[in-house]
């Protein structure tokens, strides 16, 4: 029967129905999986799942169920707890901004810190706070959160400074597209803009031309003769990527009401929306939690989604150099084989009108901001204000 | 596998893999339709033509435009020509009947036999497009109002549905399908495929012809990766122009068969030199 199959499906995040589920048993009844294994897994997965891109869902549940496999170990619930220590933050808040002023000196092997993680997690098994090696609050070792070492790996906590190369374990991410009671008006009157109002569009003519009638059956003596016309749309197409790293956590809210004025102002032909963790690689994410799996490559955006798409990435550009511009920068996912910075030199050569909008944009010429300077000099940057999401539409709306 | 009454096990000319020809067997024996998707040009019109021929069935396409509504499959009903036809006095106005066209769907669940039918590019349609017509692969029957007919399917059809991913199928639609995904081919699968078409072609214009084809496909600012059709037009070609072996990579001939975008035949023509 398989149930606890058909539940550990549905816990991994995959729609696998009641019904699906049925046909599934149906077609074991017939025979169909030939008593191999390797059968009932392609019975099994052409039934159950539906898209390419859940496939590895799939495999990994499937795998589990009928291997036992022992995965790769995660920070547990303990260890979170053992990190949540919020009343030390102010006591901290003096000694980190000193600390704060020596990040651009620091050079640190990102390599290093993460395998040096690993290891750790795999050691540990007690709360520590304030020690120079384990896992925990106040130290001084790479890991852990509230500790004095710059550019480490953040386990739990709030994001103060933006120092830490990972965020490993926050579930902190908030799904943008909650409903949420709020005054977005400006940014739909803005949206408003991206307006190309075309008769052109490949529909069928579904509008009764009144006056074309009238002429027409005037013209023909009296016997009536109908004229149709295609009714007039938008012809927009819109692709907003989403940056839902740590560091863009403050301005959720604001993100939050951009990305509701796109929803409810449903005039354009096509709205996609993919996100991606501080820089775009090979890979973009459906939900803001940027899961690992739950992606689409960004390849076959660019083959899917043509160049007519005008595309609005939204991010604060705030990354270290070695993100933007290692071909091993990308701490969540895999890189491609590119560094960040050619992946955005690909998307914006793909694409014809490309606007990035950074809710907090220096303003003028910020040299020690090294990635966002090297951004703004591919992609037209907006502070993402009112007025600057005006620009930005203007912008995505002239011809060169 | 039990032996089935309707068995597809591929023909001379469609070389499918071993995942591909269950999914089939699946789909027809669980009367479901049969949803693939994949990369343009591997082939997924072609399966359709594929099991009508092999499983000896007459084939209906329905070709799927941004245009098509789901009405249009099953029935239309002419009433322009109809009111037209009145204002003349033509003969059988009366008869509504005379004015009911049967669409693709409806041609599939009259028919006297069971036929293979093939709905092309489904996710050209409009988003809405696949579940107006649940009811109607569910069931197999649809209502015509202005006669007050109900078409039933005689015999089954059995359905293929391809999409090329272009967008988001409803996942009421999805749920009701036997998917698969078909996978780029393999270089030996390829090479069994392109055998299928050429049985005679020399080793050497193969293995240099896919040396290049497995290159460009491997860049990753190509825009339009080709395919498997392209490779066997390119593969053609070099064969009827009797191009020296060695000149295939060197001078890349009739390369525009297999890259069609300008931006991507500078890129090609960059790298290649490079690596050759």
């Amino acid at each position: 029967m398989f149930t606890k199959f058909f539940y550990d499906l549905r816990e991994s995040g995959l729609k696998v129905t009641m019904s699906e589920f049925l046909t599934l048993q149906e077609a074991l009844d017939k025979g169909l999986c030939n008593s191999s294994l390797t059968d009932f897994y392609y019975l099994a997965r052409m039934i159950l799942v539906k898209s390419e891109t859940e496939f590895d869902k799939f495999d990994m549940v499937f795998e589990s169920n009928f291997k036992g496999v022992v995965m790769e170990p995660e920070v547990g619930a303990n260890m979170l707890k053992w990190l949540d220590k919020p009343e030390m933050n102010e006591l901290l808040a003096e000694t980190e901004k000193q600390w704060l002023n020596k990040v651009e000196d620091l050079k640190i092997d990102k390599d290093d810190v993460e395998e040096k993680f690993k290891q750790r997690l795999k050691d540990q098994d007690s709360e520590h706070n304030g020690g120079s090696h384990w896992i925990g609050t106040m130290g001084k070792t790479s890991f852990g959160n509230t500790g004095g070492n710059i550019g480490g790996v953040r386990v739990g906590g709030n994001t103060g400074y933006q120092s830490a190369f990972a965020v490993i374990g926050a579930k902190k991410y908030r799904d943008f597209r909650d409903d949420r009671v709020m005054d977005n008006r400006q940014f739909m009157q803005a949206l408003r803009k991206l307006r190309q109002f075309s008769t052109k569009l490949d529909i069928p003519k579904t509008e009764l031309d009144i006056n074309g009638t009238i002429d027409k059956t005037c013209n023909n003596g009296g016997m009536l003769q109908i004229v149709m016309e295609k009714p007039r749309k938008n012809a927009i197409k819109l692709l907003l990527l989403m940056d839902s790293g740590g560091t863009m956590i403050p301005y959720t809210k604001l993100i939050n009401e951009l990305f509701q004025a796109v929803y409810k102002s449903n005039h354009y032909k096509d709205v996609k929306a993919y996100y991606f963790h501080n820089c775009i690689y090979s890979k973009l994410y459906n939900t803001p939690e940027c899961e690992n799996g739950d992606w689409i490559d960004t390849e076959w955006m660019f083959r899917n989604l043509d160049s007519d798409y005008k595309v609005i990435i939204v991010g604060d550009a705030a990354m270290a150099p070695e993100e933007l511009y290692s071909d091993t920068g990308n701490y969540r996912g895999p890189n491609g084989g590119l560094p960040g910075w050619e992946w955005l030199k690909l998307v914006k050569s793909h694409y014809k009108k490309v606007v990035w909008m950074n809710p907090k944009m220096a303003p003028g010429h910020a040299p020690w901001r090294e990635a966002e300077t090297a951004i703004k000099g591919l992609i037209p940057m907006y502070h993402l204000t009112v007025g600057g999401l005006n620009e930005a539409m203007t912008k995505l709306m002239v011809n060169k | 596998m039990i032996q089935l009454q309707n068995d597809f096990q591929g023909t001379n000319e469609y070389v499918a893999s071993k995942e591909l020809l269950t999914a089939v067997n699946v789909a027809i024996t669980l009367q479901k339709p049969l949803l693939i998707k994949g990369e343009p040009g591997t082939g997924k019109t072609m399966l359709a033509e594929a099991v009508a021929k092999s499983l000896g069935k007459k084939l209906l396409v329905w070709n799927i435009k941004s245009t098509t509504k789901a009405q249009e499959g099953l029935y239309m009903y002419d009433t322009i020509q109809r009111l037209y036809d009145g204002q003349f006095g033509e003969e059988g106005v009366d008869d509504i009947a005379k004015y009911i066209k049967l669409g693709k769907l409806g041609e599939a669940f009259d028919s006297e036999e069971q036929v293979i039918l093939l709905i092309d590019e489904i996710d050209k349609a409009d988003l809405e497009f696949p579940n107006d017509l649940l009811w109607e692969l569910d069931q197999m029957e649809f209502y015509i109002h202005e006669t007050k007919r109900t078409v039933k399917a005689k015999h089954r059809p059995i359905v293929v549905i391809t999409s090329n991913a272009e967008k988001e199928l409803p996942d009421a639609f999805l749920r009701r399908c036997i998917f698969h995904y078909i996978d780029f081919p393999d270089a030996p699968l390829m090479e069994e495929i392109v055998r299928t078409h050429f049985p005679d072609v020399e080793e050497n214009v193969l293995k240099n012809a896919f040396d290049v084809f497995y290159d460009i496909r491997a860049m990753k600012d190509i825009r339009k990766k080709p395919s498997t059709s392209e490779l066997i037009d390119w593969i053609n070609v070099l064969q009827i122009s009797g191009i020296p072996v060695e000149k295939i990579k060197k001078e890349l001939p009739f390369i525009g068969v297999v890259v069609k975008k300008d931006e991507d035949l500078e890129t090609v023509k960059q790298r290649m030199a490079q690596n050759y």
